[in-house]
């Protein structure tokens, strides 16, 4: 054991919320978000994904990161790396994997509550390297997160960890 | 050759009757064709010569993205289809549009368009999967409907495949099938659903796990972020929007890949209802006169299903059997009563309404060529009124059918469908409708009928809500002449009309290029600025950020110039366009008073706005042909080089 997980005290995250009853399916959040992130745009590289389907008469949803109280994500990096690449933002309490630090484990997507049901944590190959990422609230960004900000329909909104529901 | 940003850098190219799958390198054609339109444009002029007929296995179905397909810029959803259209009356090259998700699909799976080519010898579909594609054996679908064709390759191919079809009319080389996608956008004008089944092609199936590589990916994202948001007129939602737009029953939906609030309903299970559980979108586009909103629903369904153009039937080949009827040539059909108004009919809304029950009957004997009514009403109804009734029903079309095109008159101030479009402001729409292979309105009028015309401070009954020293001030900037936007000015100076039908066109050229919407782009007013003028160099500023090729705002309205003068000189190499017929719009279709102001066409003052139309496209005015120095100047010479051959250049 690497760290002493229970000496670690996690402060609560913001998080985005997705209400199924505005969006429209149009997509621009996932677009955006790969390209702020990827420079690139595509949805396979996004880290919000809207589900849905016309053959069946349902609302959509969305597959994005809930930023847990009691992030299993960061607590399995935490004591299995001595290196470990998850850490908290301080500004938004965002759980953000650092893909320099990351070895491609895949431990994180293993222990999320979400998964496989929900792919939050997904992969890519960065120079032919495993990396594994997921949403981190557009930590460094001025604005919030980019996928809010694009929304049309105001289906995504970003709540922050003050004003977050207990 | 360095890496390519904004395109994928490869065309499909499937030849059907060899088998035989290759590719064609894009960037052979851009940034000067930018993509989309503008270089299935250049494939039809190498590719496609006037013996080729609209089901003959020559005939080339385009299916084409461009380089903004699939970003984050806004109504970067859609698809242009060009052929050699069988619903053109007589058939010509010429294109249609469409929204949704799928491609954006093809782009992702690497590709900047689909051209395909020859006949299978049996029914088969493409499958296309990252990169790859494959031609397989439809046996299994063919004759299926457009739902339960994209349900059937998703089992097969995964439930996250995007899939276009043409329904039992497109089998049936109905002149008005369209190619439909699961999200029940299509492309519906043209009758290219007819041309797929020509090819034996049922279905294209593509699922793209890949990306849209940005070259300047900060720079392309603000101004994404500060793109438009006016979406039509001064009073129409802007986004972000606050309102719910769903209810209990229902849901809204969009096109993919865009911004403005412009969406469909799918209703969803209300026990005890039929049709929420045929899941139908209420596309925004056409409805049907008929008695209920639930039946409205259903026969749209029935409608998609079938891949029928339901714009076609609805506001063309029911008008003129009522008209017929009206007239005596006949009376029923299948023992169903034709409905028709005691009053003649003079414009669409003079039209009875029509039974559900007539209209499903009507619908199923188009689909499947059903007796000789059927089977001469699948072809639309300039078509069919050659065949039935010893050609009586001819001259009934003339109010409905601009020049017998095959397309009915919308957003012109005359039929119809569109909204209203007042005096003067029709003038630039008409001469769009005299120059172009299909209705102009969905295609590059929007952007002066459904948003210029709003802002004005006099519009019919209309009052827009900036005076009329702004709207000169803006049009100056834009149009380079304040004279455009005034209501005073009517034929004269001509150029005030003439300026503002070349500027739409050409825009709307790049718009199908790119591909953007054209409900979206070009802007000339906004709200959201100091001196109301929009940002007119968006789409060459999302261009350029994109594909990292520096287009200035003039070298990408050339650009549309350019592909403008491409498609027109196809058609006059093809299919011998000149001015003669170009004027047959105005004799019939635009020969009577307008519906919404009673004002009649002045015609020997409409042919001055043409003179100044050509003069200023650098065209020659006698025949309407580009000369050899419009065509030089636009890089064009070879084609220059062809007209000269054959005796038609201008």
């Amino acid at each position: 054991m690497s760290n002493a997980i229970g000496a670690i005290k996690v402060s609560r995250s913001g998080v985005i919320n997705f209400d199924e009853r505005k969006c429209l399916e149009c997509r621009e959040c996932e677009v955006a978000c790969s390209l702020y992130h990827e420079k690139e745009c595509n949805p396979s590289l996004s880290r919000i994904q809207i589900i849905f389907d016309d053959f069946i008469p349902r609302f959509p949803s969305a597959e994005i990161c809930m930023q847990c109280d009691w992030p299993s994500c960061y607590y399995t990096c935490l004591s299995l790396h001595k290196e470990p690449a998850i850490y908290i933002d301080e500004k938004t309490g965002a759980r953000v994997i650092d893909e320099n630090k990351c070895v491609g484990c895949g431990a994180c997507a293993s222990a999320c509550p979400l998964m496989p049901e929900k792919t939050v944590i997904k992969h890519k190959k960065v120079d032919g390297r495993r990396v594994y990422f997921k949403c981190d609230l557009c930590k460094d960004r001025e604005n919030g997160p980019i996928c809010v900000e694009v929304c049309p329909s105001k289906a995504l909104t970003f709540i922050p960890a003050e004003q977050r529901k207990r | 050759m360095g890496e390519v940003y904004g395109w994928t850098g490869k065309i499909l190219r499937v030849d059907l009757s060899r088998r035989k799958i290759t590719t064609i390198d894009t960037m052979k054609y851009v940034p000067e064709l930018i993509g989309g339109v503008g270089v299935a444009a250049m494939i039809a002029w190498e590719e496609i010569g006037p013996e080729v007929g609209p089901f003959d296995p020559e005939n080339r179905l385009m299916i084409m993205v461009g380089p903004l397909t699939g970003t984050l810029a806004s109504g970067a959803g859609r698809v242009e289809v060009l052929g050699v259209a069988p619903q053109q009356h007589p058939p010509c090259f010429s294109r249609s549009g469409m929204g949704g998700h799928w491609g954006p699909e093809l782009k992702y799976a690497g590709f900047d368009g689909i051209i395909i080519q020859g006949r299978a010898d049996k029914p088969v579909y493409l499958w296309v999967n990252d990169g790859d594609a494959e031609i397989l054996s439809a046996d299994d679908i063919w004759g299926l409907g457009t739902y339960a064709t994209a349900k059937a390759l998703r089992a097969v191919h995964g439930d996250k495949v995007r899939v276009v079809s043409c329904g039992p009319a497109g089998e049936n080389l109905s002149r008005i099938a369209i190619i439909q996608t699961e999200t029940e956008n299509a492309a519906g004008q043209g009758g290219f659903g007819g041309v797929m089944g020509s090819k034996n092609l049922k279905a294209i199936a593509v699922r793209g796990t890949g990306g849209v590589k940005i070259a300047k990916p900060e720079e392309f994202l603000e101004i994404c972020l500060k793109q438009n948001r006016d979406l039509m007129g001064p009073n129409s939602p802007k986004w972000p929007s606050e309102k719910v737009l769903s209810g209990p029953n229902f849901r809204r939906h969009k096109c993919g890949f865009c911004s403005t609030i412009c969406t469909n309903t799918i209703y969803m299970d209300i026990q005890g209802e039929v049709f929420p559980t045929l899941y139908t979108t209420e596309q925004m586009c056409y409805v049907y006169k008929t008695t209920s909103h639930n039946a409205q629903i259903e026969v749209r369904v029935i409608t998609s299903n079938y891949g029928i153009n339901g714009w076609e039937v609805s506001y063309g080949i029911i008008p003129w059997l009522q008209l017929c009827k009206q007239h005596g040539l006949i009376k029923e059909i299948d023992g169903m009563e034709i409905p028709a108004p005691e009053k003649p009919i003079e414009y669409l809304r003079d039209c009875a309404p029509t039974p559900p029950e007539f209209l499903i009957m009507l619908l199923r004997k188009i689909a499947y060529r059903e007796g000789p009514i059927g089977d001469a009403l699948s072809d639309g109804a300039c078509y069919a009124a050659e065949k039935l009734f010893g050609g009586k029903g001819k001259r009934l079309l003339d109010r409905i059918y601009p020049r017998h095109c095959g397309q009915v008159a919308h957003w012109s101030g005359h039929w119809g469908p569109g909204g209203s479009a007042y005096w003067p402001w029709w003038l630039p729409p008409v001469l769009q409708w005299c120059m172009d292979t299909r209705d102009p309105a969905s295609d590059t009028t929007h952007s002066w009928t459904s948003h210029v015309q709003w802002y004005l401070p006099k519009s019919g009954p209309h009052k827009g809500p900036f005076p009329l020293e702004k709207v000169r001030a803006v049009s100056e900037k834009v149009y380079g002449d304040p004279n455009v936007c005034d209501p005073s000015i009517e034929y004269d100076p001509p150029e005030a009309r003439a300026i503002p039908a070349i500027w739409h066109t050409d825009r709307g050229m790049v718009v199908d290029s790119l591909i953007l919407c054209d409900y979206e782009h070009p802007r000339v007013f906004s709200m959201f600025s100091e001196d109301g003028s929009a940002d007119t160099a968006l789409m060459a500023k999302l261009f350029s950020a994109c594909t990292g090729v520096d287009m200035s705002e003039d070298e990408m309205q050339k650009a549309g110039e350019r592909i403008f003068n491409l498609l027109r000189a196809i058609d006059i190499r093809n299919y011998g366009r000149c001015r003669r017929i170009d004027e047959r719009a105005i004799d019939v279709g635009f020969h009577y008073p307008g519906k919404d102001d009673g004002v009649v066409l002045d015609r020997e003052k409409f042919l001055r706005l043409m003179d100044k139309y050509y003069e200023l496209r650098g065209w020659n005015k006698e025949n309407g042909w580009p000369t050899r120095k419009k065509l030089e100047e636009l890089g064009l010479k070879r084609i220059a080089d062809e007209l000269e051959k054959i005796g038609r250049l201008g």
